[in-house]
């Protein structure tokens, strides 16, 4: 039962994820985020050792939000003195610091206890697709959110032997 | 009732409450009156505990399946429906003991599993 021959270097190393934050909602990313901070995807997983990794998040800046929540969603907080109640649209949060956002919802996501500190210091966001940790990324995982081609993904050959399928209903 | 003096009954009584509460902080070591309260939490978490350590366990052996699972593309529930469509009787304490320590007999039984699903 103690037998550790399956056992690689790899098995306890801490490891780097990038992740593209671009049309990513920003809910189930930071789902997904809060999963590998955790180690929840790993076998050897145990809550009295941290066995999370580390994650880069890049294009923060152009996660989505859903729905009309860039205007109706609120960030809260209370300054401590009365009548202190601070709101602020995500909009606005999202111009003044582009990274709150997501990381406010990860930091949500991860349980409320003490290691949730260290496992915020392992989550690195960027807001552009700058970032100085290239020489550390060991794997590049997809986002949770499938994204599409828009029409400038698609080269001009595709786009005019793309089947004519309105012209042919239209004749219906 | 004629008088019955303690004599050496009492530090016998003490001293075997004071011998369960050897390694408890300060005085809960070492003073009667409070040991006998460390002593009685003692033996009540003990009790609680025990019944507790078999929930998390599996709790945790639940969560480790979960993640080995997904490493093969299944989830846990799907894993566990189909082992029992396969009739293997694998518990979850091995299940989750091979996804560690033996993880290609793991594959083996994931496959086994898929195949019925």
């Amino acid at each position: 039962m103690a037998s550790k021959l399956s056992h690689s270097i790899g098995t306890h190393t801490r490891l780097w994820y990038l992740i593209d934050a671009r049309h990513q909602v920003v809910g189930r990313l930071a789902s997904m985020v809060a999963l590998l901070l955790q180690g929840k995807n790993k076998p050897i997983y145990h809550p009295s050792v941290d066995t999370g990794d580390h994650v880069v998040v890049i294009n923060t800046g152009h996660a989505v939000l859903t729905g009309s929540k860039w205007d109706k969603k609120l960030y809260r907080h209370h300054t401590g003195y009365p009548g202190g109640l601070k709101e602020i649209v995500a909009k606005q949060l999202h111009q003044k610091n582009p990274t709150m956002i997501l990381r406010r919802a990860i930091n949500g996501m991860l349980p409320k206890n003490l290691q949730r500190k260290h496992r915020m210091r392992r989550l690195h966001l960027y807001p552009d697709s700058a970032h100085s940790h290239a020489l550390n990324i060991t794997h590049q995982l997809p986002g949770p959110c499938p994204v599409f081609k828009t029409l400038s993904d698609y080269s001009s050959e595709e786009i005019t032997s793309f089947p004519d399928i309105v012209t042919r209903i239209s004749h219906l | 009732v004629p008088r019955v003096k303690a004599g050496t009954t009492r530090r016998a009584r003490h001293k075997a409450v004071l011998a369960t509460t050897k390694g408890h902080r300060a005085a809960r070591s070492s003073r009667y009156r409070v040991a006998k309260e460390s002593m009685l939490h003692a033996l009540d978490y003990a009790t609680r505990h025990r019944k507790l350590k078999k929930r998390q366990n599996r709790a945790l052996a639940i969560t480790r399946i979960n993640a080995a699972a997904r490493e093969h593309g299944l989830s846990y529930s799907s894993l566990i429906n189909g082992l029992k469509k396969a009739e293997i009787t694998l518990d979850r304490k091995s299940l989750a003991d091979l996804s560690i320590r033996q993880p290609s007999a793991f594959a083996k039984v994931v496959a086994s599993a898929k195949a019925e699903l």
